[in-house]
């Protein structure tokens, strides 16, 4: 519990950081909106390289990611949202919006296994330096409520999500993928956050319970 | 589909958080985003949830060039200047606002009543560019000669939606802006002596800012939405 609270501290004070430095660039500031991108452009990059297996398409799409938070950062609010999740959210967003652009262009290589080529499968490629996606959710969960409300997840409902949520797959690239019918895989992914949400926000209230003064 | 269902509306937004929300329903998502509070309040509690899961990923560190590519596209003119802070860049609109101000400082004084006991000091914001809110514009802001009250005045109204409000900041020659209070969007405002800080023109302000804030002003202490008037303070 000790080190969940330190945890804690130290991302609402790297929250407060990145509020300022976002609330500076929205006033023009170029050295705060520098000063963002050196603390978050490692991580949005991984983000993005997650969804977008190419790394020079990947940066030339966080290239756009960070044109759009310049001039977007006056649009952030932080009594809604943490900046590092809004900037996550614009991130994921550009990434997955570049799956689509690709897959309205036929002559782009698929992402689904070749048979033809000799080339080996984009995530198999990455298999092999890359933690796969219930990797990271197994570690996501360390940290977090996560943790326990992954538990009440079926194995292939948390299978499912993380190919989802980590590595932009759609429904039916989950359900390719797994070699399971689109209908289970769309129920699996519904259930799933039906349930993660359930959890969370008994969690939540659990949390408010033990911590009267809460964190803005 | 039936935006009104809350059941539908949350499970469209955990969908779109997701990733798996896609094609045209994405774009049609999307599309209805801005107008719809509910849509939004949904989607941002998933982000919420869902996207602290990202934060195991090991960093990835872009190649310098990201970095370089940014600056050439946000700033082509000036991408090897050194980068400055807004109000720093003020003394490019001095030129422009010394016409304006010799036409406003009547104006200025004809504010001030009881008359002060030493000369007003004016202050004229021009809009900044920055949004197209405040371009042209220009707001006055009269200090009485004590430093203690203030009156700012639109010399035309500023096209706001109905969800934004207008802040007005002191920005200090170092350090962060600080609030001064919100002022109309068309007409006069009177700031109250009492909110306004003793050290306004003691030092304690170098420029003045105008940003387009949420309704009840920044929700953190600092300019959240664009400046889009400022003007430099000259004693």
């Amino acid at each position: 519990m000790m080190s969940m609270k330190t945890d804690e501290s130290d991302w609402s004070e790297r929250s407060r950081e990145l509020s300022l430095l976002l609330s500076r660039a929205a006033l023009g500031d170029r050295q705060a909106f520098a000063g963002l991108y050196e603390r978050t452009s490692g991580h949005l990059l991984a983000v993005v390289l997650r969804i977008q297996r190419d790394r020079g398409q990947a940066e030339d799409l966080l290239q756009e990611v960070y044109v759009s938070v310049w001039k977007a950062a006056g649009s952030f609010n932080a009594a809604r949202s943490q900046p590092l999740t809004w900037l996550t959210h614009i991130a994921r967003n550009r990434a997955i919006d570049s799956l689509r652009r690709k897959a309205a262009q036929p002559q782009t290589e698929s992402l689904s296994v070749d048979e033809d080529s000799d080339r080996p499968d984009p995530h198999e490629a990455l298999a092999d330096d890359a933690p796969g996606p219930l990797d990271l959710l197994g570690r996501a969960s360390e940290k977090r409520e996560l943790d326990s409300c992954m538990q009440h997840l079926s194995p292939p409902q948390r299978q499912s999500v993380a190919l989802a949520f980590f590595d932009g797959l759609s429904h039916a690239e989950v359900a390719e993928r797994l070699r399971e019918p689109l209908g289970t895989v769309k129920s699996w992914v519904r259930r799933a956050l039906i349930t993660l949400k359930g959890c969370l926000e008994r969690a939540a209230v659990r949390d408010a319970g033990s911590n009267p003064g809460g964190v803005a | 589909m039936d935006y009104a269902q809350p059941r539908l509306v949350d499970a469209l937004a955990s969908q779109y958080v997701t990733g798996t929300l896609r094609g045209r329903a994405r774009n049609r998502f999307e599309a209805l985003l801005p107008s719809h509070p509910g849509l939004q309040a949904a989607v941002t509690e998933w982000q919420a949830r869902l996207m602290p899961l990202t934060g195991v990923m090991p960093e990835q560190t872009p190649a310098p060039r990201v970095w370089q590519a940014i600056e050439q596209q946000l700033w082509p003119a000036q991408a090897q200047a050194m980068p400055q802070p807004f109000w720093q860049r003020l003394g490019l609109w001095r030129a422009l606002s010394g016409a304006a101000l010799a036409g406003v400082v009547g104006l200025g004084v004809m504010l001030n009543n009881p008359p002060p006991t030493q000369p007003p000091v004016v202050v004229v914001l021009q809009g900044t560019g920055a949004d197209a809110i405040g371009t042209g514009g220009h707001i006055v802001a009269s200090f009485s000669g004590d430093g203690r009250a203030l009156v700012t005045r639109t010399l035309t109204p500023v096209a706001l939606t109905r969800d934004r409000v207008l802040e007005l900041w002191s920005v200090p020659p170092q350090g962060a802006p600080r609030s001064l209070g919100l002022i109309s969007a068309n007409g006069a405002t009177v700031l109250s002596r009492d909110k306004l800080p003793a050290t306004l023109l003691k030092g304690g302000t170098a420029a003045l800012a105008v940003s387009v804030e949420p309704p009840g002003g920044s929700p953190t202490g600092a300019p959240t939405g664009p400046v889009v008037f400022a003007g430099k303070l000259q004693l």
